[in-house]
Order: C-alpha cells, then structure tokens, then sequence
C-alpha cells in the first residue's frame, strides 16, 4: 500500500513539476519537451493506478494518453513550430519571477481549498487531487501569461493533463469520461490547428498580438 | 417560472396600487387616442408602469421599475440625443440606489436609499434639472404619460416603501427630509416655470412643482403619523393622493396640446405663438381648463389639493418644537411663492401664446388642432369636472387608501364645496344681469372701443406690429429681476444642474467608459479576467473551509 502510494504522489510530483517548468520556459521547442514528459509521466500513472485498483480501463486510457498525448500531439507540435519557423520565438507576456511566484501562489491555494473541503476522503485521493488542481491552474496560467498562440495551447493541454490526473486517481470513474475528455483535446487541437493556419495565412505571424490590435482598431 | 429563483413573481392590488392604476389610465388612454397606440415601446413603457403598480414583490416592483426606465430612455432617445444621455444617467443612479434598498432591513438607510432612488425619477429638488430637459424631447404624448404618470409611478414606490414597508422603523425626520426637498421642488418649479420659454419645458417644469406639492404633503403625513398624529397624517396624505389625481389629469392635457400646438405652429416656442385662441379655439379652450388646473384656481381641479395641503401645514405648524413651527411657517411662505408663480405661468401660457395678435406668420395661419389630441384632450377635461366641482367625492374614494397608509387616521370633511360655489356665483351673475336689464343705463354713449387690452401703436408703427407686444421673455423679466437671480444665480441657471447633476454625468461617463473597455479587452484579457476570478472564489472557498 506504501509504495502505491508514494510512487503514485511521485508520479504526481513530476507531473506538477513539469507544469511549473511549462511556466519558465521561453522558448516553444523546450515547452514541447515538457509537455511530452509531462504525458509520459500521465501514462505511466494511468499504468500504475490501473496495476494499483486492477482496473482495464485505466491501462486504456494510459495507452491512450500515451499515443495520443505523448507521441501524437507533440509530434504535431514540433511540426507547426518547424513549418512556421518559430524555433527561436519566444517571449511572454509577464516577467518570468512574477509568473513564478505567481505559480506557487497558486499551488498555495490548490493545497488550502482541498486539503480542508475533502476531510472525510481518502488520504490518497486528497494529495493526488491538490496535485491535480494545482496542475490544472498552472496550466491556466500559463494561457494567460503567454502571447503566443502555440504556447496558449500548451498551456491547454497541460490543464487537461491536470484533469486527467485527477480522472485517474479517484477509484471508480468512469472509463466514458475520459475517453470523452481525449476525445475533446484532439478536436481542440484540430480547431487551433485550423484557426493557426488561417492567422499564418492572414498576418504571417503566430503572435496573437498583431489580431488584438486590428479588433481594437476595427471597433 | 421568471423571477428570482424559488420565489417567482407575484401580483397583488390592494387600494393604493388601484389608485394608482386609475390614476395611469385616463392618460394612457389619452395619449393612445392622441396617436401613440402604434408605437410598441409606449406600449412596453405603459407595461413597466402597470407591472411596477401591481407588484407583489421586490423583485417584480425593480423589474417593472427598470422596463420602464429603459422604455422611456428609447422613447426620450426617439426624440433627442442630448436629453436621453441625462436621463439615463439619472436612470441609472436610480436603479444604483433602489435596487439596494428594496432588499435592505427596515431602516434609516434603506428609507434614504428609497427617497433618493424615487426622487430622482420623479424630480424631487436637488435631483429635478433632468426633468425639464427629458421630458419634453419625446412626441407630446410620450412626454404626458411620462409627466403625469411616470413620475406617480416613482411616487408610488416612495409611498409604498415609506408608508408600509417601512412603517415599524418610521421616524419624524423621514417626514421633514420629503418637506424640505418639496418645499425646494415647488420654488424652484415654480421659479422655473415662470422663467422658461419654451412651453413644454414650461410644462416640466410645473410638474416639478407638482411633485413638490406632493412630496410635502406626504412628508407632514409621514411626520405626523410617526408622531402619533392620526388627523394631520390623514389630512396630509389626502392633499398629497388628491393633488396626484389632479395632476394626472391636467398635465396630460396640457402636454398634448403643446403637443397640437407643436403641429400646427411648428414651434412651443412663446415668443413665437400669439392669438391661436383665434385659429385654434377649442384647443385653446382645453388649454385654458388645463391651465386652470396648472395655476390651482379656485372651481379648478387643482384648488382643492392644495387648500388641504395649505391646512395640513398650518396644522403642523402648530405641532413640535420652535423650530418646527418656525419652519412650517416659512414653508407656508414658500408655497405662497409657489402657488403665485403657477399663477403667473399659466397666465403667461395662455395670455402670451394664446391670446393677442399671433407673432409670426405660422402663428396666424394655425389651424385648429387634429381629431385624435382633441379627444384624448377632451376625455381628460371630462374627468377633470367630478376632481374639480365634486372634491369631496374623490376623497370619500381615496378613504380606503388613506386607511391602508394610516390606520389610525381620522379623516374629516372638506370645507370646501365647489359646486355651491359655482351655483352662487352663477345666480349672483343672473341677477346682475337681470338687474342691469331691468334698471340700467338707456340709450346711447361714445367711448373709445376696447381693442383686447393693447396699448396703441408706437408712432412710427401705425398700424401696430405684433412683434411689438410683450414677449414671454418680457412677460417674465420682473419676476426673473426680482427672485430668480437670488435663488437661481445670476445667469439664472439651476445651481442643482452645475453642483449635482454635471458631476453625476462625469461619474456615469467614467463608468461607461470602464464598461466599455471591459467590451473590448482581449482574448488574454477575458481569459485572465475568468481566471481570477476562479482563483477568487477558490481562494474564498478554502479560507472558509480552513476557517
């Protein structure tokens, strides 16, 4: 029971960690990266929490968050980075020691609401859904802080990673749910996709801050 | 189920929403005869009205209250730009006040919130100068169900929140705040009324003074009753009901005809009307009532309101301290100053516009008024008889109302009966004309004919020219000489327009603008926006849960 345990809140640990990395990376490759080991390590608890409850359907879904998330959607990634040139570009929208504090701030409040409101659970689901929550706002943050459309959806996908990890580790969900959730991220991935072709075509730039101008302007 | 949730919307009529509701009607009438029925936001606006009236709840009475302040706001706007950007700001500080209030416990705040909020709808001194700017811009009968009705709808909610909803906490003060901005409405009205040009400005402007008249008389009742004095509260109460059947009646007329006025001239300019009793004579006719009732001639409909209220101050003037009986009596003053000023306005609407020889072409050439207004005019004059000649039996109506305000009240009766009056007055002038048949002077006598009261034409005018009679402007300047630069200042401005409504708008202004940038932030914007707000309320969340 022990080690379900800790290597599920490990597991969880380099999941939050790599959130928190998603927050001070500059350039858009590095971020791929991150997000990629982010899904891996997605899977691989998926793997050990379907070992752990000796639940099928979570090896599913590990296997799918590990075709999908971890091989797919970065492949696809690298392709538009590649394709649009933007190896080098990167920049934020707030300085990168507020953003940062601004994350642990968030962990912060990620621990204090659910540590408190879930008294009665189980000690493992309470730690694995701050884990998850706080995974979840950093991701949010990250879409918030980054102009860059690309580095926008990363931080998306890193949210739903985050929903994810929280999807698995309560003992009982529904397979549905998830599979509904993936599902949900590709079609994202698919509209973005359309929608970062349509600004290439447009304004030859992936920065989102050439539109806002325009809609000012225009209005 | 609309409303709030789990508790709905509700409608209830008890005396004073009937009251009220037949006080709406007649106008409403008016005013779809005289050519609004197309119009589907008059009809909204009419809705909002009834809805406000006939609510059983909170919720119902903000919800009528809003639709139709945004029904008039479009209305106001069909008419003028500049007036309707005034009138939504002061919409907009009366909802800011109302809507908190009605959902505060029974109190001193929540009663200063609600005289705020119904004041500046209804045009209570220091928050009227928006009213004789708004309420003339829209189509005439927009403007008389606006004059006459909407501001009784705002003096509804005050009498319904002060009287009932908030009688356990009812203090004397409350009652001397209502006299005291009542007292300023009607001077300055008054004042106003007098002074303007324009006529239907002129018309808001005696409205104001009319819900001055009102909000007196609610204010002694509102004292008195929470001062354990049944009798002046009753009378008090039935000056303030009775002058707001009155007013509903006689300033719906007289909007309309302006409006008429408007049609065929072209202009409600004064200085540019002049002898329309002669192309116009039964629009003319109407307008002379209306203006009797204006002016609260005796045998008109607006006497006997204000005989009561007359009492009901002289009977508070004997009640409470020093200071109190030193007030009341100046306030007797003040209405004294009122009631000549009405006087001289609506001498100067009808001798001015009406009477004499026209001052501009379009003038002469006026032709009588439509069919439509003649109607919608003549149902009002109708009504105005019983309120005018029969007082006593309009009281006897308002009986249930004044009960349901005042429980303990102990009504008296009107010691003032028109009708005797008129039939004294009428045999008085049968015998004089009996008397001169009978014994007068025979034969025959020169003297120099009578032209209508014009003096004679300058020398180097012979034939006369009409510009040369006094304008409106001249008419007024005595009284503009003589009182309004010490109460208006010296260009006589209202000091209310420079001191509260110029810094309300700047205050509206700065919000829009906040509004408006919050319209046109950023993706990244709404999107941070939400996300605070998420961190907000979890933050909120766990400090309760830990707490």
């Amino acid at each position: 029971m022990t080690l379900t345990f800790s290597l599920a809140h490990l597991m969880g640990g380099i999941l939050l960690l790599c959130g928190f990395l998603l927050l001070s990376q500059r350039r858009l490759a590095a971020m791929i990266t991150l997000y990629q080991v982010q899904a891996f390590t997605l899977a691989a608890a998926a793997f050990w929490q379907g070992y752990a409850q000796s639940e099928v359907n979570l090896y599913l879904t590990g296997l799918i968050t590990l075709a999908l998330k971890a091989v797919l959607l970065p492949l696809g990634l690298r392709e538009i980075v590649r394709r649009f040139n933007l190896t080098r570009a990167v920049e934020t929208a707030m300085p990168m020691a507020l953003s940062m504090l601004l994350g642990v701030g968030l962990i912060g409040i990620a621990v204090l609401v659910v540590l408190p409101t879930t008294m009665n659970a189980v000690s493992l689901t309470r730690e694995d859904l701050a884990i998850a929550l706080s995974v979840v706002l950093l991701g949010l943050l990250v879409m918030t802080s980054r102009r860059s459309a690309l580095a926008q959806i990363i931080g998306f996908l890193s949210t739903e990673n985050g929903l994810v990890l929280a999807a698995i580790g309560m003992p009982g969900m529904p397979f549905v749910a998830e599979f509904s959730v993936a599902m949900l991220v590709l079609l994202a991935f698919l509209v973005v996709g359309v929608f970062l072709l349509r600004i290439r075509e447009h304004f030859d730039t992936l920065d989102v801050t050439g539109i806002e101008d325009i809609e000012r302007r225009g209005r | 189920m609309v409303g709030l949730p789990g508790q709905g919307m509700h409608v209830r009529l008890d005396a004073l929403s009937l009251l009220f509701l037949c006080i709406l009607g007649p106008q409403v009438l008016a005013s779809a005869v005289a050519g609004m029925r197309g119009s589907v936001t008059f009809w909204v606006f009419v809705l909002g009205m009834v809805l406000a009236l006939a609510a059983g709840d909170a919720f119902t009475l903000i919800f009528g209250f809003e639709l139709m302040s945004a029904a008039s706001w479009l209305l106001v706007l069909q008419g003028d730009q500049k007036p309707a950007a005034f009138y939504i700001t002061i919409a907009v500080f009366s909802a800011v006040c109302l809507i908190p209030a009605v959902f505060l416990p029974a109190g001193s705040v929540a009663f200063v919130l609600i005289v705020l909020g119904t004041g500046a709808k209804a045009g209570l001194a220091p928050l009227h100068s928006w009213l004789p700017k708004a309420h003339p811009a829209p189509p005439a009968g927009v403007s008389a169900v606006m004059s006459g009705g909407m501001v009784k709808v705002a003096l509804y909610v005050l009498i319904r929140y002060a009287f009932m909803v908030l009688a356990p906490a009812a203090q004397p003060w409350w009652g001397v705040v209502l006299i005291v901005a009542g007292i300023a409405s009607v001077v300055i009205g008054a004042l106003r009324a007098m002074l303007e040009v324009e006529m239907k400005t002129m018309l808001a402007c005696s409205t104001v003074e009319h819900v001055g008249l009102i909000a007196v008389g609610l204010g002694i009742a509102l004292r008195a009753k929470a001062m354990g004095d049944p009798a002046l509260a009753a009378l008090g109460l039935q000056a303030a009901l009775l002058c707001a059947v009155a007013h509903a009646l006689f300033k719906p007329l007289l909007f309309l005809g302006a409006g008429e006025v408007k049609h065929a001239v072209g202009t409600t300019s004064l200085n540019w009307l002049g002898g329309l009793m002669r192309g116009q004579p039964r629009l003319g006719g109407l307008m002379l009532l209306g203006a009797a009732g204006m002016a609260a001639l005796p045998l008109g409909p607006g006497f006997a309101p204000e005989f009561l209220l007359l009492h009901a101050v002289i009977g508070a003037a004997a009640t409470g301290g020093i200071l109190a009986r030193i007030g009341f009596t100046a306030a007797l003053a003040a209405l004294g100053l009122g009631a000549a000023l009405a006087l001289g306005a609506a001498v100067r609407l009808i001798g001015i516009g009406f009477l004499g020889r026209p001052r501009s072409l379009h003038a002469a050439a006026a032709e009588d008024g439509r069919r439509g207004p003649l109607i919608g005019m003549a149902l009002l004059a109708g009504l105005m008889l019983p309120v005018a000649l029969l007082p006593s039996l309009v009281l006897a109506a308002l009986v249930p109302v004044v009960r349901l305000l005042a429980p303990q009240a102990q009504l008296q009766a009107l010691a003032y009966a028109p009708l005797p009056l008129v039939l004294l007055a009428f045999i008085i002038a049968a015998a004089a004309g009996f008397v001169l048949q009978r014994w007068g002077v025979r034969g025959t006598r020169e003297v120099a004919a009578w032209n209508g009261g014009f003096g004679r034409a300058p020398a180097w005018l012979p034939f006369g020219d009409p510009a040369t009679q006094p304008s409106a402007t001249g008419f007024a300047e005595p009284v503009a000489r003589a009182i309004a630069r010490g109460v208006l200042g010296r260009d006589a401005t209202d000091p209310a327009e420079l001191y509260l409504m110029d810094p309300l708008r700047l205050l509206h202004l700065r919000g829009v603008r906040v509004a408006e940038r919050i319209r046109r932030a950023t993706i990244r914007e709404r999107l941070a926006f939400v996300f605070a707000a998420l961190v907000l309320f979890l933050l909120a969340l766990g400090l309760a849960e830990g707490g």
